[in-house]
């Protein structure tokens, strides 16, 4: 993949304060490129990108046709990195997507076995319909995803960094799906919903795609530079109430707190530890974007639902009410002060 | 720190005021340390105080404008603190100043209770004051600062070797100077201070009102105890609550008489008149449980000659009308009592009197012409009369000869001719055979349907009313002693419908 940006380790040397603010310089840029080929879906592209330099990964709910794949296409351009995707079906293996060992012929003539990398060996992969193929083959992402790593034949493979996965799945066709495992779940940083354009919106992308003008996407970061990114992202500071309130969010997602008496109700499942991690790096990320240097309560409360959705369980009793899960968390939210 | 060094610790018999200084000094430093505790680590650092010593030059301003900050929010806090505890003692005061008569009292704890209230706020707001973290907290969601001061008083002493610190301390000195945080903490008069402004009012009116009045309260509760519809509602209750208590008292201090009931040769068999008397008077064993006092008023007039009795000794009150009637009425009785024994009650003497009178309508008759005839004779007498008959008729003691003693005692028995309709009564009563009832039936305040089993009295008879029961009895005569078993909320009727009856009878009695 071709890095025509040329600023690649220009910036590590400089102060950490210079680099946040380089930082939110180019990651407004990043949103205006995107911006070019994707109408709206604003909070969306913010999403994939604090997702992106915080280091984790994001699941796509959308229906069909809401220009999920054309947001990762079209971010991979815009941060210069290596992109792939993956058409999850059911009779999709785990080497298809981490590869596999083959017989190959050497230079000299000798057959060894040598290992075939597969589509996971990227930076930005997209899942596209994660949710259709097999618990094994889905289980062959974990690895990759919290270890940055595969292993195949007793030989770990590393991942090139920054890996990022963007996994879609579609909320209407249930059938013949095999819904992710909560250990797979838990690995995505921010579950995120695309919602259905506007009127504005829909008009635009009419206007974009219906008369034959292309758009051009220029990479603005590369893959070195949102490594760096991710190192500032970690030293902006948390005050000890900020903390203290992500605390109080993840434990009131638990039935087990006897004050928790929505939670007890209607959840099966907390959250994990990683719904607080989520938070607060999520949080850094977010200031930073937004021009700040410290977290807020704020960047706490806008993260909440896209961070802890996807961990938490509901139990049979909220089905049977329709709570959901962003009902559950704005009000556990609205009662910790 | 206030409390930081260590002190001396004093005897224990050195009980100075020193010592006791140091007493209090240590009870407050163990109950800030264990309030220290009780404080998750990560939050410790949320109550640190700081000094302004540490921090970076570029936050000195800061410090400043958070420490008045912070002297307004306490102040706002002890305004609110001490209005609410105003209020109290103001609510205290008005309802002591209602109900006391002591109100110089009442001012004075008042006044100990406020000064102790104010005391203890100040105390326990200086114990839980803000500290500057919680203040810049207070500033950041006041003025939407997005918690950028809170985390550069947080980060003040932190060496920024990165430069992230030093970009967060100036975003947040630029961003405060774009707000005006005094505006935002002003010092303002409580929420609950127009409350305690009319309370103050309404103490003040009660003061002056109280200066020559005494407590209205007490006025009104003692104006509404006087009501007659407030003693119609009670008095019902008290006096059945009473009679209750009278009875179990009875019962408790009486000794059980297995031979109480017992009818003994030679007595007679109560009669139906037992049930409205008392019971000292209807139970001769139960003299022993009568006070001393009547104990010897009964041996006075059984052992004393008639005529030379104690004259502060005042006869039954069953008697009175007999004595109204009949100049003589005891002396018969007195005699007859002799003649059974010395421990005969002068009430049994009067049962007998009754039962002998009930028993032979013909010396009614006669007794009735005998009386007739001493009222005849009573004016030829009067200019000769015997010795001590003036006395006896003032006293109610009797003194005469055999006949007049005769006399009396059928004068005694038809006592209650005097009223209309009574020797029709006692006709029809004569004509009726009279059960002796062996056990006393109670008549209950409240308990109409016991007035079924009233027998009628030919004795003292003042009214009359119908009762239920017409079969056996038609008509049943109110006496002193049943009035009081009548509910007070019905004696007025029962009493107008008397003096109607009465009334009645009198014109359909009077020859038109």
């Amino acid at each position: 993949m071709s890095t025509s940006v040329g600023t690649e380790g220009q910036k590590s040397n400089q102060p950490l304060g210079q680099q946040a603010e380089f930082l939110a310089e180019k990651m407004g840029e990043v949103r205006r490129e995107i911006s070019k080929a994707i109408v709206g879906q604003g909070e969306v592209v913010d999403g994939v990108l604090m997702a992106l330099l915080a280091g984790g990964h994001v699941l796509l709910e959308g229906a069909p046709g809401l220009g999920k794949t054309m947001l990762v296409r079209t971010l991979a351009q815009a941060v210069a990195l290596k992109y792939s995707r993956i058409q999850f079906t059911p009779d999709l293996m785990p080497a298809d997507v981490i590869g596999t060992s083959m017989v190959q012929e050497g230079g000299d003539g000798r057959h060894i076995l040598g290992f075939q990398p597969g589509p996971v060996f990227t930076n930005l992969l997209l899942a596209d319909e994660i949710n259709r193929a097999t618990p094994k083959t889905q289980s062959a992402l974990l690895e990759a995803m919290q270890e940055k790593q595969v292993t195949v034949a007793h030989t770990s493979h590393q991942l090139d960094e920054p890996f990022f996965v963007m996994a879609t799945q579609n909320p209407l066709e249930m059938e013949g799906t095999y819904p992710l495992p909560e250990a797979q779940l838990d690995r995505f940083l921010f579950k995120l919903r695309v919602p259905f354009p506007g009127r504005e919106d829909l008009n635009d992308i009419l206007d974009r795609t219906t008369q034959g003008t292309t758009v051009q996407v220029r990479p603005v970061v590369n893959g070195p530079q949102i490594m760096d990114m991710r190192q500032v992202v970690r030293t902006v500071p948390v005050a000890p109430h900020v903390q203290e309130y992500v605390v109080k969010l993840t434990l009131a997602t638990h039935p087990e707190g006897r004050e928790n008496l929505l939670a007890s109700k209607y959840i099966r499942y907390g959250s994990s530890p990683r719904g607080a991690q989520t938070l607060i790096l999520g949080g850094k990320v977010r200031a930073l974007l937004a021009g700040r240097f410290n977290v807020s309560l704020e960047d706490i409360r806008a993260l909440l639902l896209p961070a802890l959705r996807h961990r938490i369980i509901l139990n049979f009793e909220a089905q049977a009410d329709g709570r959901t899960t962003d009902d559950l968390l704005e009000e556990i939210a609205g009662k910790i002060s | 720190m206030l409390f930081g060094k260590t002190t001396e610790q004093p005897a224990p018999s050195d009980v100075s005021g020193r010592a006791s200084f140091y007493v209090l000094k240590d009870a407050w430093a163990g109950l800030s340390s264990a309030d220290r505790a009780k404080d998750p680590p990560n939050l410790a650092s949320l109550q640190q105080d700081l000094s302004g010593q540490n921090c970076s030059d570029e936050l000195h301003g800061t410090l400043g404008t958070l420490k008045v900050l912070r002297q307004r929010i306490l102040a706002n806090i002890v305004l609110d603190g001490w209005t609410e505890w105003s209020i109290c003692i103001l609510i205290g005061l008005i309802i002591a100043g209602a109900v006391s008569a002591k109100l110089a009292g009442v001012l004075i704890l008042a006044a100990v209770l406020l000064v102790i209230g104010v005391a203890v706020i100040f105390t326990w707001i200086w114990r839980t004051r803000l500290s500057t973290y919680e203040t810049a907290c207070r500033l950041d969601a006041a003025a939407g600062l997005q918690d950028r001061v809170s985390t550069a008083i947080y980060l003040c002493d932190a060496k920024d070797s990165d430069g992230i610190v030093q970009q967060q301390r100036h975003d947040a000195i630029l961003r405060l100077a774009k707000v005006d945080p005094r505006g935002l903490f002003p010092v303002q008069a409580p929420a609950a201070a127009s409350h305690a402004l009319v309370l103050v009012l309404v103490f003040g009116g009660l003061f002056v009102y109280r200066i020559n009045h005494r407590a209205p309260l007490v006025a009104l509760l003692q104006t509404t105890a006087r009501s007659s519809l407030v003693q119609s509602i009670f008095s019902p209750i008290v006096h059945a609550m009473e009679k209750d208590l009278e009875r179990t008292i009875a019962l408790v201090t009486l000794k059980p008489d297995p031979q109480a009931d017992e009818v003994r040769p030679g007595e007679a068999l109560p009669t139906a008149d037992d049930l409205w008397q008392p019971a000292e008077e209807k139970k001769p064993d139960m003299k022993d449980a009568m006070p001393q006092d009547m104990m010897n008023q009964d041996e006075d007039q059984e052992g004393k000659p008639e005529g030379q009795g104690n004259p502060n000794a005042m006869p039954p009150a069953d008697q009175q009308p007999q004595q109204g009637n009949n100049g003589q009425p005891q002396q018969g009785n007195s005699k007859q009592s002799d003649s059974q024994g010395s421990q005969q009650s002068l009430t049994q003497k009067m049962m007998d009197a009754l039962k002998n009178m009930m028993s032979d309508p013909k010396n009614k008759q006669n007794s009735k012409d005998g009386q007739q005839q001493n009222q005849q004779n009573a004016p030829q007498q009067g200019g000769n009369p015997p010795p001590g008959s003036q006395e006896s008729d003032k006293k109610g003691d009797s003194k005469g000869s055999s006949d007049q003693k005769q006399n009396a005692s059928k004068s005694a028995g038809s006592g209650a001719g005097s009223q209309k309709g009574t020797n029709e009564m006692l006709k029809e009563q004569a004509a009726r055979p009279v059960n002796a009832t062996p056990d006393r039936v109670a008549l209950e305040a409240t308990g109409f349907k016991e007035q079924t089993r009233m027998r009628v009295d030919t004795e003292t008879g003042t009214a009359r009313m119908a009762v239920k029961d017409g079969s056996a009895q038609t008509e049943a005569v109110i006496n002193g002693a049943e009035q009081e078993n009548i509910p007070a909320r019905y004696r007025l009727y029962v009493q107008r419908y008397f003096e109607h009856t009465d009334s009645g009878s009198k014109s359909s009695s009077e020859p038109h």
